[in-house]
């Protein structure tokens, strides 16, 4: 169940980057941060990019696929995560619309990109959540060892399954460690204020 | 691979306190080790044998064909064994690049090549070591360990404490370290299923004995066996 582990092992790398940016959402609105707007910029990327690039097609052409032929009890939970996956696409444009809109006007639109953020941040969690506590078990009891073998060779066929095809989303994750501000990260403290 | 690190029944603890039993093992030249087990059961007194920190009652410990039990503490590190202790341990009063290079010995890791793997020291490189976050100081540690150019590398527990973006971070950098082969690498870390993949040998401690020695991957994939050796720990 090798697949297992990297779906966790991306879980976790993500769920550490939606955690960063709530908290520099809060460090931001608290006057704590200025707003930083290439780690801002950075964070979307790794986000929006890495779940709908990497992470996500690998579920849906591999692992939903083997759940649906072998536990039909699965489908509404395959349906509902499937839709989510391809709304993706949409939340992270407006997302990414919203961080424009709030580089070019300024704080007096604070609030608003941090409204679509936390939204985004919400269903992401969300997504998560349910795949660890719903879709994981179903399937770590549901599958059979010749149907994980089918799918971890797959899963296996992509090396760093996080990095990208050239590295570029984990120099993505080292440039938004680096600018984090502690204790989150190890960014520079002359980002916060004060 | 040839060997570098080879325990046979080895018995220590603190003073005549005795925290581990008949601990047999061998690790060769670049290879890598995950040490596991709950707290209290023996993985940093494990480490603390090797470095001389701890007292050997028995058995035998050679390291890169030496008998380490007549090597003084003091001169393990010139040996070739590097540990980064849970306390990290920098000096505060030096800046980062004083840190790195009062222990630097001669070979691969240069204060280049510890600055090209953690950036952030460099960009640090001025500052006091009292002035640095957790994860910079961890980064710290693990940098001037590298600059001994050790043969083995020992980590006690580098994540804990870490807030998870920084865990990701390190856990990449270790696993940098564990495929480039240059140096052998023991692990201690409490989640066994974040560090397993990144190492070829896993060895599980219970009560200051072995439960489990061998291959990281038949142990990461027996789930039952892992949560009953480790409990939470194992995830």
């Amino acid at each position: 169940m090798k697949a297992l582990d990297i779906i966790h092992d991306e879980h976790r790398a993500l769920g550490a980057v939606l955690q960063a940016f709530g908290f520099v959402l809060d460090g931001i609105r608290d006057g704590r941060f200025e707003p930083d707007f290439a780690l801002l910029a950075a964070m979307i990327e790794y986000i929006t990019q890495v779940p709908d690039k990497l992470h996500h097609p690998k579920e849906d052409d591999y692992l939903f696929v083997k759940m649906r032929e072998r536990i039909p009890a699965a489908a509404a939970l395959l349906d509902q995560l499937e839709a989510e996956h391809a709304e993706g696409a949409r939340r992270t444009a407006a997302l990414r619309g919203a961080l424009v809109h709030y580089q070019g006007i300024g704080p007096a639109v604070f609030a608003e990109f941090e409204a679509a953020a936390r939204t985004y941040l919400a269903a992401s969690w969300s997504h998560v959540n349910r795949e660890e506590t719903e879709l994981l078990p179903l399937a770590r009891t549901g599958l059979a060892a010749q149907d994980w073998a089918e799918i971890d060779a797959a899963f296996e066929a992509n090396k760093s399954p996080w990095s990208g095809p050239a590295g570029e989303f984990r120099a993505l994750f080292s440039r938004i460690v680096n600018m984090v501000p502690s204790p989150m990260g190890v960014g520079a403290s002359a980002s916060a204020k004060g | 691979m040839s060997e570098l690190l080879k325990l046979e029944n080895v018995r220590a603890g603190y003073g005549d306190a005795v925290v581990l039993e008949d601990i047999s093992f061998s690790l060769g030249e670049g290879d890598s080790l995950a040490l596991l087990g709950r707290n209290g059961m023996g993985k940093t007194t494990l480490l603390s044998t090797l470095m001389g920190a701890a007292r050997q009652h028995s058995g035998s410990l050679r390291f890169a064909g030496e008998d380490l039990a007549i090597v003084p503490a003091h001169a393990r590190a010139h040996r070739g064994l590097g540990w980064v202790p849970q306390e990290r341990d920098i000096f505060p009063s030096l800046t980062v690049e004083e840190n790195l290079t009062v222990v630097a010995t001669p070979g691969h890791w240069n204060l280049q090549r510890v600055y090209d793997m953690f950036p952030r020291l460099k960009e640090r490189r001025t500052n006091m070591g009292n002035e640095l976050s957790g994860g910079e100081q961890q980064m710290l540690a693990m940098g001037r360990a590298l600059m001994l150019n050790p043969k083995l590398l020992l980590l006690d527990e580098p994540l804990e404490g870490l807030a998870p973006l920084i865990v990701q971070e390190l856990l990449s950098i270790i696993r940098r370290l564990t495929e480039e082969g240059g140096m052998a690498v023991i692990l201690v870390e409490q989640h066994a299923r974040q560090i397993l993949p990144l190492t070829r040998q896993a060895l599980v401690l219970e009560r200051g004995r072995a439960v489990y020695c061998g291959d990281s991957e038949t142990l990461r994939a027996d789930r039952d066996l892992l949560d009953s050796w480790l409990g939470v720990a194992a995830h």
